[in-house]
Order: C-alpha cells, then sequence, then structure tokens
C-alpha cells in the first residue's frame, strides 16, 4: 500500500549505504511510513529516534538557536539522522561508508513533501 | 517534594518495573491480577488511589478483552488513550504466574512509541523473572478485601 511518503521514502534508500527511512509522528514516535532493509529494528529506531529529535528541537528553541532542522548522530557502525516539520520526522539509518552530504541534501529536499 | 517510589507486594516484579520506569521515563505504573489485586506500583502516593486504578485497570481490562473477543475472535493486545496532557497504556502480560495486567500513565516526555518499545523489553524481564505458580494462590471471593487492604498497606509500609 502506497502512501504520500512511499516515493520520497524509496529514493532515500536508493542513496549507496542507506539501511532505511522512516516517517514518524514525534509526539507519539510511531511509524507512519517506512522502507528499511531487513535487520533494521524499526519500531525501536522510530521511538528513539523521534524523542531524540524532539529533545533536540527544544534544546535548539530554549537556548534561543530557533527550529532545529536537521539531527546526525554518529556511531561507530553508522550513522541515524534525522529533519523535521509539523510533527513529522524524517528518519534515516545509514552504514558509515554512506555519503552523509549526499543524505542530508535529499532528506532536506524531501522535508517540502513532509506534511500531512 | 520527595521522589516517587516503586513498591513491590512480590519481590521479582520490583526490578523489572524500575526498569521500565527508569527507560520509558512514564509518570505512574501499576502491575495488577486479572481480579484487581495489586502486585506493583509506582508514583502513586496514596492507597486509595491505587485501589481505585486497579478497580478501573480491571474493568477496563476485561470491557476491551470481551471486546476484542466479540470483533476479531481473540483480546485486543494493548489499549491506548491520549489525554490533554497525559495519556495512559493498558496492556495484558503473560508470565508463569498467569496473565497480569499492566497499566502506565506518561506525559510529553515519553511517547506512545517509547512506551511500546520498553514495554516489550519488561513482558521478556518479567516473564524470565516469574517464579514457578505458588500452589493454589487464587484469591477467594470472600478473601479478597482482606487480601486487598493487606497488599495496599505492604505498598504503602504500613505492615
Amino acid at each position: 500500500m502506497s502512501s504520500p511518503f512511499s516515493e520520497m521514502l524509496a529514493s532515500l534508500i536508493r542513496q549507496r549505504g542507506v539501511l532505511g527511512s522512516m516517517v514518524v509522528s514525534e509526539s507519539d514516535g510511531i511509524i507512519i511510513d517506512s522502507n528499511l532493509q531487513i535487520g533494521v529494528r524499526g519500531q525501536a529506531v522510530a521511538a528513539l529516534a523521534a524523542s531524540l529529535f524532539r529533545k533536540a528541537r527544544l534544546s535548539a528553541r530554549a537556548a534561543g538557536l530557533g527550529e532545529a532542522a536537521f539531527l546526525q548522530l554518529e556511531a561507530p557502525n553508522g550513522r541515524v539522522c534525522a529533519a523535521g516539520r509539523d510533527d513529522l520526522v524524517l528518519v534515516t539509518v545509514a552504514e558509515s561508508r554512506a555519503n552523509v552530504g549526499l543524505i542530508r541534501v535529499e532528506m532536506l529536499k524531501a522535508m517540502g513533501a513532509l506534511t500531512l | 517534594m520527595s521522589a516517587p517510589t516503586t513498591a513491590a507486594v512480590e519481590r521479582w516484579v520490583e526490578a523489572p518495573i524500575k526498569q521500565f520506569v527508569d527507560d520509558a521515563r512514564v509518570l505512574l505504573a501499576l502491575l495488577l491480577y486479572p481480579s484487581g489485586q495489586v502486585i506493583a506500583q509506582h508514583g502513586f502516593a496514596r492507597a486509595v488511589d491505587v485501589m481505585s486504578a486497579c478497580a478501573l485497570a480491571a474493568a477496563i481490562n476485561a470491557s476491551s478483552t470481551e471486546l476484542g473477543k466479540q470483533l476479531e475472535g481473540k483480546p485486543f493486545r494493548g489499549l491506548h488513550h491520549a489525554g490533554r496532557a497525559r495519556q495512559i497504556y493498558l496492556a495484558d502480560v503473560s508470565t508463569s504466574r498467569g496473565s497480569l495486567i499492566f497499566l502506565t500513565v506518561f506525559d510529553s516526555d515519553s511517547s506512545l512509541g517509547l512506551v511500546q518499545l520498553y514495554f516489550g523489553e519488561f513482558q521478556q524481564r518479567l516473564a524470565a523473572a516469574a517464579p514457578a505458580p505458588a500452589p493454589d494462590a487464587r484469591v477467594l471471593p470472600q478473601n479478597f478485601e482482606g487480601e486487598l487492604n493487606r497488599n495496599l498497606a505492604q505498598l504503602f509500609g504500613r505492615i
């Protein structure tokens, strides 16, 4: 079944090293649509990444820095990137070898479609 | 103001419930038998609130279980209700001690996704920690009120 986000998620998963991509409700941490490779724990990543993005957004606002638009978390074996607006968060999980610059551009471009 | 405490009538549930509260950042948690007998609580200040919450959770669980059976032929797995500031999540937990009911209340410091995620881990920890069923540990209707009062007194330090 396709959703308004299917095409955007399919374009992100085509990037080299991307393991999965999801649109998540920021307040609930529940997946709205996703395109994931086998082995990615989508629900766990979605809940935690949405919570992380929300806290980053609130921290940036509290520090007087404005709205956080993009969040990148680096770990030894890969990265989690998140971008959001209007209670929706676009989360991408990628391997270390992925081109994070390209992923960032694609995610920020996809933000235009990120509305309910 | 003192920090909310966790208390358990049965010692084996204490560690899993504390872990869940720490992980999911919930405000209140309650574990009970489907009869409404409390097993453990976190965050409640008064025995009467635990008693009310247990009675309501048992009733909601009974209704939703029956509704699930009517609609889908099996009980619903979990129930979520979002209020303006707080939300509740109510679900069954299967252990060797039989089916238990878990109720938790959370606000915007947590989320339904986080609660569901850590509830899954809580279920596993609880199932692993559960001792063998006690022989004839059923609470008989004539003993219900006495058992309830004894459990509440134990949770709130009056024993």
